[in-house]
């Protein structure tokens, strides 16, 4: 029902006549919604909203058939593939904004304008041997050794390891903001030192060396220690730093992540509530 | 494609639908004038802290919602945003915010633009404040820090969806001697804010940011409505471990508690197996 058939003519003319009409719409949305007032403006931008709200809601609740689906499945696709239309619209927004914000930095010679310059200048070399390398990669345009160079060049040589340059830099800045956590200035402070401590040591080999070649500590629990689980024999199983890291990761620190989770979902669940029937007033 | 139904365990829908119901309720008891209460958060007191702080260095504020996508994070983010940008007019302090998402960044510019009508200062504001980065992660990370470093930023908020970038921020702000107030819906992100930032928001603080700072009756009801969602979901789980444990884990009273296809499980087995 939602799809056409686009190997035909017809087909072709059809999807070709609802773009253009969607255009005409949008474009004549423009004077409409400048002439509003803004309390009209604000219930239209409501009806569209709750509308687009609803459609997903009523395909949630509405009863499904043997495939799992209901006459309103088909329409879900094509209508988070509108929203990656407006995402691709918003994209060439910020990359004019980008470029004002730039060339205007250049131009009235602001502070440190130069980097202005090399950025616009990436930017335009970035864009030509992208757009080129995706059409020569559909064959719509010959690929050359001039783009596969300059490509590689850009790309794999250049943009890539600036990229894992700055993802390396976190490990510099774990290191930095550890040392300031783990400085023993309260009791709180000295119960996370001990703990991180403990999960860092039990996850590596260490713990392995530290518990079981050095302490002696058993590695394999028996028949015999399960039956009695306050024998001595399982209580020093149970005291390994590889047993004690796992126990502190899935029983104390996995729980609170999942109520934070719980906490996240149910105040986005709260706010979508709100945008959907508008009576959220911040940035709308 | 196939997508997840109310049909796939009714009882989901129902806990749904009843919350819905407890957030709309809460709304409309506020919007009649019940006194509603809200714990204080310190993290969003030093808010105006960190603004007077900026104000009195002569330093700008940046504002960064992280890699959030265009959705109801964002929306809170900027929601945030606009709430310190009227503060900022107020002072003529210099701000950026800094987005990694075009759409995001299309609203950025508008929200920042109605916050300084609102406050009275539309002179102030500047297109250029609000800037699109890139939206690759760690040129937007470099672009960030970058700023950061050479701006001398005296005040630095976070808010919404972070990932490995996170500490960039946070430990540049921290090299430079900003105040920095992080709040985050990324779980994993939390414990680098904690140790890298002045004051971190929490989980659901981050939803009640906004009701938080303005106090409107709408906000204050859906957090009441949030409370009881709450409370429901603390009663699910216990009754779920009591009945999981006395009753054994493949028993159809827990598959209804959250399993897909455990409503009919349920009925098929209280209408005794047809």
């Amino acid at each position: 029902m939602w799809r056409i058939d686009t190997s035909t003519t017809a087909g072709q003319v059809f999807i070709g006549l609802i773009v253009l009409g969607f255009l005409a719409f949008f474009v004549g949305m423009i004077p409409l919604m400048q002439a509003l007032p803004p309390r009209g403006r604000r219930l239209l931008i409501g009806a569209v909203t709750f509308l687009a709200g609803a459609i997903f809601a009523a395909e949630f609740f509405l009863p499904v058939d043997k495939k799992g689906e209901n006459w309103l499945s088909p329409a879900i696709e094509p209508a988070q593939s509108t929203l990656q239309i407006i995402n691709a619209l918003a994209l060439g927004l910020g990359t004019y904004g980008l470029m004002r914000l730039h060339l205007r930095n250049i131009v009235q010679k602001r502070a440190q304008w130069g980097y202005s310059v090399v950025l616009i200048l990436a930017f335009l070399a970035m864009g030509f041997f992208s757009v080129w390398n995706t059409l020569a990669e559909k064959g719509e345009l010959p690929k050359t050794g001039f783009l596969n160079k300059g490509f590689g060049l850009l790309f794999d040589n250049m943009y890539i390891p600036l990229d894992a340059a700055m993802f390396s830099l976190i490990a510099f800045y774990i290191f930095s903001a550890a040392y300031r956590a783990f400085r023993i200035r309260s009791i709180e402070a000295s119960i996370l030192m001990f703990t991180a401590m403990t999960v860092m040591i039990g996850i590596v080999m260490l713990g392995n060396i530290i518990s079981y070649s050095w302490l002696g500590l058993p590695v394999e629990q028996t028949p015999e220690m399960e039956k009695n689980p306050f024998s001595p024999a399982n209580i020093a199983y149970n005291l390994a730093l590889p047993r004690v890291a796992y126990w502190i990761l899935q029983v104390l620190n996995a729980p609170v992540q999942r109520a934070i989770e719980f906490g996240v979902g149910i105040g986005g669940l709260a706010m979508a509530i709100r945008l959907w029937l508008s009576l959220e007033r911040g940035v709308t | 494609m196939s997508y997840q139904h109310a049909a796939d365990n009714w009882f989901s829908a129902i806990i749904i639908g009843i919350i819905t119901m407890a957030v709309l309720l809460n709304i409309f008891r506020a919007k009649a004038g019940a006194q509603l209460y809200i714990r204080r958060i310190s993290g969003l007191d030093a808010i105006d802290e960190a603004i007077g702080r900026s104000t009195e260095m002569g330093r700008p504020v940046t504002m960064i919602p992280g890699l959030t996508a265009f959705g109801v994070v964002a929306v809170q983010a900027l929601t945030i945003f606009k709430y310190i940008t009227k503060q900022i007019a107020k002072f003529a302090t210099p701000m950026r915010l800094l987005t990694a998402d075009a759409a995001v960044y299309a609203v950025a510019q508008e929200a920042i633009h109605d916050a300084y009508n609102e406050a009275g200062r539309p002179d102030l504001y500047d297109p250029d404040s609000v800037r699109f980065l890139s939206d690759r992660q760690f040129a937007f990370a470099s672009g960030v820090a970058g700023l950061i470093q050479r701006e001398r930023v005296a005040a630095n908020f976070m808010f919404g969806e972070f990932y490995a970038e996170s500490l960039i921020f946070a430990e540049t702000g921290n090299i430079v001697g900003a105040i920095q107030i992080a709040g985050t819906t990324s779980f994993t992100q939390v414990p680098f804010f904690v140790v890298a930032c002045d004051y971190t928001i929490i989980g659901d603080e981050f939803y009640a940011t906004s009701a938080y700072l303005s106090r409107e009756p709408v906000l204050l009801g859906s957090m009441v409505g949030q409370d009881i969602a709450k409370f429901i979901f603390l009663l699910t789980i216990a009754v779920g471990t009591v009945a999981s444990t006395m009753l054994g884990a493949d028993h159809p009273f827990i598959k209804l508690l959250g399993m897909p296809g455990g409503w009919d499980a349920f009925w098929r087995h209280v209408l005794g197996g047809k």
